[in-house]
């Protein structure tokens, strides 16, 4: 007999409304960039038997996250020794966290003095601690990556405990930025729990209680049904990582993803072993990594919850890149990630290749710097994810400038860093020609390029796809890699590695330059009109669109003539 | 400016255009209501304005106020004016990067907004500033000159400047236009500095392309207006709603088109807040439901809630909530609204998982809801109700339209009995439900999520479905009183008649609260009023009806996200300055539930609003009764109320009839000609003086 559907429904927005007003709270107090405008966090309750009842994203790379996370972290700390008030905080990589950036604040949450369940709140913290500000760098253990919090009380009884905040103060670089993001975190929690008081005060606790076991009944239901409509098969796809940062040997990710009736395994065990680099992904984040393209293939009104789990596994033994034993670095984690996410749906591309898109510019591409502000002299660290090419897409063209499918960062506007940070952007502005060119080209990389002024700080990129270039799909043709250049316009212009931390000198310029996606179908294939079009608004040069696009333009009768063209010359592809 | 005679208000919605006359002196009220003319709006404006004037003769008409989506529509339907972007150079695609973000997370088909200004039409001039207003590159103004010859060669209508921190130093700028202006006689020209002078770039740039791109639209379209009503023998002047629910005459809409750009939904909260203001009411939740979707606005300490982060095109749902990065955005004033697609032919239907969803989907004004009998097989929410028994289907629009009982019992057969399994009538009530529970969401976005606790306020109700809905939402959300006003359906065309003229400046200016530049502030202040004052003077408005508000913009140092807050009126002290502080940190604790009076604070930006009052009309006041409505009684029918466990019998009264002190007792129906309230079991509503129903727990 199933539940009232018409209460569940009913119950299940009001949750959903509590988890959001949570991530309100969050966003608009925090300190740091991260949270409050790239909007780095996600926010969510648990019930008693730590199953996952509702999650309010910001950022699709949180999907997997905290439904192990969160688990993990109670049982190790031991439910029981938790009281009312309390909060744990936790980042520890290897205890089912991901980075140590992403830190996690969990509060059990009682009604009338009995456990009803937990709030949990992640956020990407700016900095903590490590080799170099952002505390990104090329590092070889977990230690360098920067401060472990295994699971500790930072609140007691709602009093944050001062000796342990000081503590983990002293070890991060953004001070300011920590402590208002801490207060920002507690202060979500906090009213997280009021709204979930006031909603079982509404429905009672039975009927909460009931529906919530039923609602992730209904979301299994729902996700099953929808899976039963996808081509039954094994499917395998595979994507790499440039290389660890230390050595120069490509990283394999490997993803066989077995649709059958009983639902969905993704079987990553092909992948290559852990790295000596940081290019490592926890478990977690391997998770969030498969289950961000099956959301994207299933209804988007299905709700994210315990249900939502159960008709997938995945298989990654532990060892491997995509499930690294401790004591790995894990910074560049999420880096694997994405390529676990362009596996996936290189895989399901075979089995379903008109919902799937070519690969995009499949890195998060960080840019960390930090130093002393030559103006007030107080220490700062900023960090800040750049946007590239989405891929070509079955019915259009992939998007320009966007981030890459479970990444959703905002950028910083250009005057809000120049107000607060000594330095220049000269230039920020979409890479013509980046491209993969297909029947739908892959969308345009960017480029940003920053000054230093009057000072010189500490600079840690820390990206990939500048060997590997995205991939097309369906015949479609490779995007541009991604760029470091040092002083780009000058003499003795400098290419930087994806992964390294330096010193620029005074007024040096810094060119960040992401990748274009790749294209989907044969550029045969392509509309005339379609190549006219990016000729005229400059996202094309002429001599692509004649030499790969084999389309002759005439911007000034707006004319086009066709030829095909075999093999077109590398020079104009952009790829290394 | 002392009015007497009568205001005339026009208020062009999707469907219908509505003209309100009201007669100042007595309040009496005349109304039309016309359809919409899509193609050409001014036909629809007039054909409403000599529908309702021909009622009166030897009329006198001191003022005509008018709301539009005529900026909006241009806006998301794509057909604005050819614009050209200039700015810094090195950012010519500010307008394509935007935020970098996807408006859909886990849609691989998603699209960003697509640029106001194509990338061939965006160009680059050598010159830039540094955050400090410093020249780091000087302007050169050969560039200029030469994009100007470009200009004119590509056809360009309008010209949109915006360079990096001209926020903070607008000599390039200024410079720029006055080289652009010279060459280009006949272009329209927005320059951000002028229109919008705050930082972050991306959103000032969007606000001055919107500004640029609708004005020679707006400019045609109010001209037509004033010609056609000069031309009936309305020579008056012409004010339009702008989106911060103040006035400006047509002349100046012409100039800053992006004030207007939610003129529409705007009126409706300023009837709200005179409503509120008539009534004593000063924290007060507007509600107003149509037939597609619900508006929810908030209004405190009398004064509409206004947002500087609008995105124009972006539609909230009860899935997603509203998705960052899906609209252009605009940092002119804005009515704070939540908008929800809920409305009367939202439409019900069951998952694949067995579960009744309402909406996103409605079925408009064609084919309408199944019952209207105009070939709608989808049962939507106005089925619903009238299953339930709070619609008459022979008094809907007065008895103008008949509805097909039948039909709506078909589609919600169909569609949701039979794959849920239930009763009819449970059914339809959890249709209500389940649209409820969306609306709540709404009404809890718009007072929760801005830190205000919707128990501290009372809801005014008004749309067509307004009223029938709300009640129950009140009993959700524990509000305390419910206020209907009397004609719902016309409630924002008569917004427009309670409307003041309003001006709102912002510039932002960075500093230390502690440390703050007392001279220049006071300065900036200064000339922000004199701007404002000298306007509202050429708009008719005295000194002694000229209200000016001055307030901050305020964060901690390293936040981003800003708070308002008053400031005094007159020259800022440094003897102010803790108390300016100790206002940041209250309004923190009570926006976010925490604050710190150890870390330091920043302004961000100085606002500056300055009203001129005009004339009110007044409400008129209705008959005196005794408690006892029964005169006003129509008949009895069975409606469906959970509480009383099903169909009861229940009073249908006519509203028309009903008269100050009457007590109108739930379970209970109120009938007029545009909407029909439902009062539930347990509540009362009480008739006040001027009209209004009163709704609150017996």
């Amino acid at each position: 007999m199933r539940a009232d559907p018409i209460l569940l429904e009913v119950i299940r927005n009001s949750l959903q409304a509590a988890a959001d007003e949570m991530s309100v709270a969050l966003a608009r107090s925090a300190y740091s960039t991260n949270i409050k405008t790239r909007l780095d966090f996600s926010c969510a309750f648990f019930d008693k038997d730590m199953k996952l009842i509702v999650q309010a994203f910001n950022q699709p790379v949180h999907l997997g996250l905290l439904v192990f996370s969160v688990p993990a972290a109670v049982e190790s700390y031991g439910a029981d020794n938790l009281q009312p008030g309390d909060g744990i905080l936790i980042n520890d990589s290897h205890k089912g966290m991901s980075h140590l950036n992403d830190i996690c604040l969990i509060s059990p949450l009682y009604y009338n003095n009995e456990l009803f369940g937990y709030s949990a709140n992640l956020a990407h913290h700016v900095d903590v601690g490590g080799n170099a500000p952002g505390s990104i760098s090329v590092t070889t253990e977990i230690y360098q990556d920067g401060i472990i919090i295994p699971g500790v009380k930072v609140l007691k009884n709602g009093e944050v405990d001062n000796d342990l905040y000081e503590l983990l103060r002293a070890n991060v670089r953004g001070k300011k930025e920590f402590g208002g993001d801490l207060r920002a975190q507690i202060a979500a929690n906090k009213l997280g729990q009021r709204r979930i008081k006031e909603l079982i005060n509404r429905f009672g606790i039975e009927a909460t209680t009931t529906m919530i076991q039923e609602i992730y009944d209904y979301t299994e239901r729902r996700t099953r049904d929808a899976i039963g409509g996808w081509p039954n098969g094994e499917f395998s796809g595979e994507s790499y990582v440039d290389d660890d940062g230390l050595d120069d040997k490509p990283i394999k990710v490997h993803s066989k993803v077995t649709i059958s009736d009983d639902g969905i395994v993704a079987d990553l065990s092909n992948s290559d072993k852990q790295c000596k680099g940081m290019m490592n992904s926890t478990y977690p984040q391997s998770y969030s990594s498969v289950m961000y393209p099956i959301k994207t293939l299933l209804p988007q009104d299905i709700p994210v919850n315990d249900g939502f789990y159960r008709a997938v596994d995945i298989i990654a033994p532990k060892g491997l890149v995509v499930n690294c034993s401790y004591p790995s670095a894990v910074v560049g984690g999420w880096e694997v990630g994405l390529k676990t996410v362009e596996a996936t749906f290189g895989a399901l591309a075979k089995a379903m290749p008109d919902r799937v898109a070519a690969e995009g510019k499949k890195t998060q591409l960080h840019i960390a710097f930090g130093g002393v502000n030559p103006q007030t002299h107080e220490p700062y660290v900023f960090l800040e994810t750049l946007a590239g090419g989405y891929g070509g897409r079955p019915t259009k063209d992939g998007p320009d400038a966007v981030q890459a499918h479970y990444q959703n960062t905002e950028n910083s506007p250009v005057e809000e860093l120049e107000i607060g940070y000594p330095v220049i952007i000269r230039k920020y502005a979409l890479l013509p020609d980046s491209d993969g060119p297909g029947r739908f080209r892959g969308g345009l990389g960017l480029r940003r390029d920053y000054q230093f002024r009057n000072h010189e700080p500490t600079v840690t990129i820390l990206a990939d796809t500048a060997k590997i270039p995205p991939k097309g799909l369906l015949g479609g043709m490779e995007g541009r890699t991604a760029r470091f250049i040092l002083n780009p316009e000058s003499d003795h212009p400098v290419p930087l590695k994806s992964k390294t931390t330096f010193t620029p000198g005074p007024d040096d310029i810094l060119s960040m330059q992401t990748p274009g996606g790749g294209g989907y179908g044969h550029l045969k294939e392509r509309d005339a009109e379609l190549v006219l079009d990016d000729v005229r608004q400059g996202k094309i040069s002429l001599a692509k669109a004649h030499g790969v696009y084999g389309v002759r333009v005439d911007l000034k009768k707006g004319a086009t003539t066709k030829a095909a063209i075999e093999h077109p010359p590398r020079h104009l592809l952009g790829s290394k | 400016m002392i009015l007497t005679g009568y205001r005339l208000g026009v208020d062009i919605g999707g469907t219908f255009t509505d003209a309100v006359l009201m007669n100042s002196e007595t309040g009496d009220i005349l109304f039309s209501k016309v359809s919409t003319t899509p193609s050409e709006p001014s036909l629809g404006f007039m054909n409403a304005v000599t529908q309702v004037t021909k009622q009166i003769e030897n009329l006198s008409v001191e003022h005509i106020i008018h709301a539009t989506t005529i900026a909006t529509n241009a806006i998301i339907e794509g057909k604005v004016a050819r614009t050209a972007f200039v700015t810094t150079r090195g950012f010519r695609d500010i307008l394509e990067l935007q935020r970098q973000i996807k408006p859909k997370l886990y849609d691989v088909f998603f699209d960003k907004p697509r640029p106001l200004v194509p990338r061939r039409l965006c160009y680059e001039v050598s010159e830039r500033l540094t955050a400090e207003g410093e020249i780091l590159v000087p302007l050169n103004e050969a560039d200029v000159r030469n994009i100007a010859g470009q200009l004119i060669e590509e056809g360009v209508e309008s010209v949109a400047l915006c360079f990096i921190h001209s926020y903070r130093n607008s000599d390039h700028e200024k410079r720029a236009a006055k080289i652009l202006a010279d060459l280009l006689p006949g272009v329209y020209l927005t320059v951000s500095s002028e229109l919008s002078p705050q930082h972050r770039e991306y959103t000032r740039a969007s606000t001055t392309v919107i500004n640029a791109a609708i004005m020679p639209i707006v400019a045609r379209y109010v001209k037509r207006l004033e010609k056609d009503l000069t031309s009936k023998g309305f020579p008056q002047r012409l004010y339009i709603m702008q989106s911060n629910g103040g006035l400006m005459t047509s002349r100046n809409a012409r100039a800053k088109p992006a004030f207007m750009i939610e003129s529409g939904p705007a009126a409706g909260v300023v009837a709200t807040a005179a409503i509120g203001n008539l009534l004593g009411k000063e924290q007060i939740i507007s509600f107003d439901m149509g037939g597609t979707t619900a508006k929810a606005g908030l209004i405190t300490r009398g004064e509409p809630r206004i947002t500087y982060n609008y995105e124009v095109g972006a539609v909230a749902t009860p899935e997603t909530g509203l998705t960052k990065g899906a609209g252009y955005p605009l940092r002119t004033p804005v009515i704070d609204l939540v908008e929800i697609g809920a409305g009367g032919g939202s439409e019900a239907w069951v998952d694949s998982g067995g579960v009744l969803k309402v909406g996103p989907r409605s079925a408009g004004a064609e084919p309408g809801p199944a019952c209207y009998g105009k070939g709608g097989v989808e049962p939507t929410i106005t089925d619903a109700n009238l299953l339930l028994g709070r619609i008459d289907p022979s008094y809907f629009l007065g008895g103008e339209m008949k509805l097909d009982v039948k039909a709506a019992e078909r589609a919600v057969e169909e569609r949701c009995v039979k794959p849920l399994g239930k009763e009819l009538s449970e059914v339809s009530y959890g249709i209500l439900e389940i649209a409820n529970a969306n609306m709540l969401r709404a009404l809890r976005l718009v007072s929760v999520e801005r830190g205000h606790d919707p128990r501290d306020h009372v809801i005014v109700a008004f749309g067509g479905a307004g009223p029938m809905h709300v009640n129950a939402l009140a009993k959700e959300l524990d509000v305390k009183q419910v206020i209907v006003p009397p004609s719902p359906g016309l409630a924002s065309a008569l917004g427009l008649l309670l409307t003041d003229l309003k001006h709102d400046y912002v510039q932002t200016f960075i500093q230390r609260t502690d440390s703050l530049d007392l001279e220049r502030v006071n300065d900036i202040y200064r000339r922000m009023e004199e701007e404002a004052t000298s306007l509202l003077s050429e708009e008719g408005v005295t000194a002694q009806n000229t209200n000016i508000f001055r307030a901050m913009e305020m964060r901690y140092v390293g936040q981003s996200y800003e708070l308002t807050v008053p400031a005094p009126n007159v020259e800022l002290l440094q003897k102010d300055i803790p108390a300016q502080e100790e206002k940041f940190y209250a309004e923190h604790e009570r926006s976010y539930g925490h604050a710190t009076r150890t870390e330091p604070t920043q302004v961000v930006n100085l606002k500056l609003s300055a009203i001129g009052i005009i004339f009110k009309p007044t409400f008129r006041k209705l008959g005196e009764g005794s408690t006892d409505p029964s005169s006003a009684l129509r008949n009895v029918r069975k409606v469906y109320f959970r509480e009383s466990g099903g169909f009861t019998d229940t009073n249908v009264y006519d509203r028309n009839k009903l008269v100050s002190r009457n007590v109108v007792r739930g379970p209970a129906i109120i009938e007029e000609v545009d909407s029909t309230t439902v009062i539930h079991p347990n509540y009362q509503a009480e008739i006040e003086g001027h009209g209004f129903l009163t709704i609150s727990k017996e």
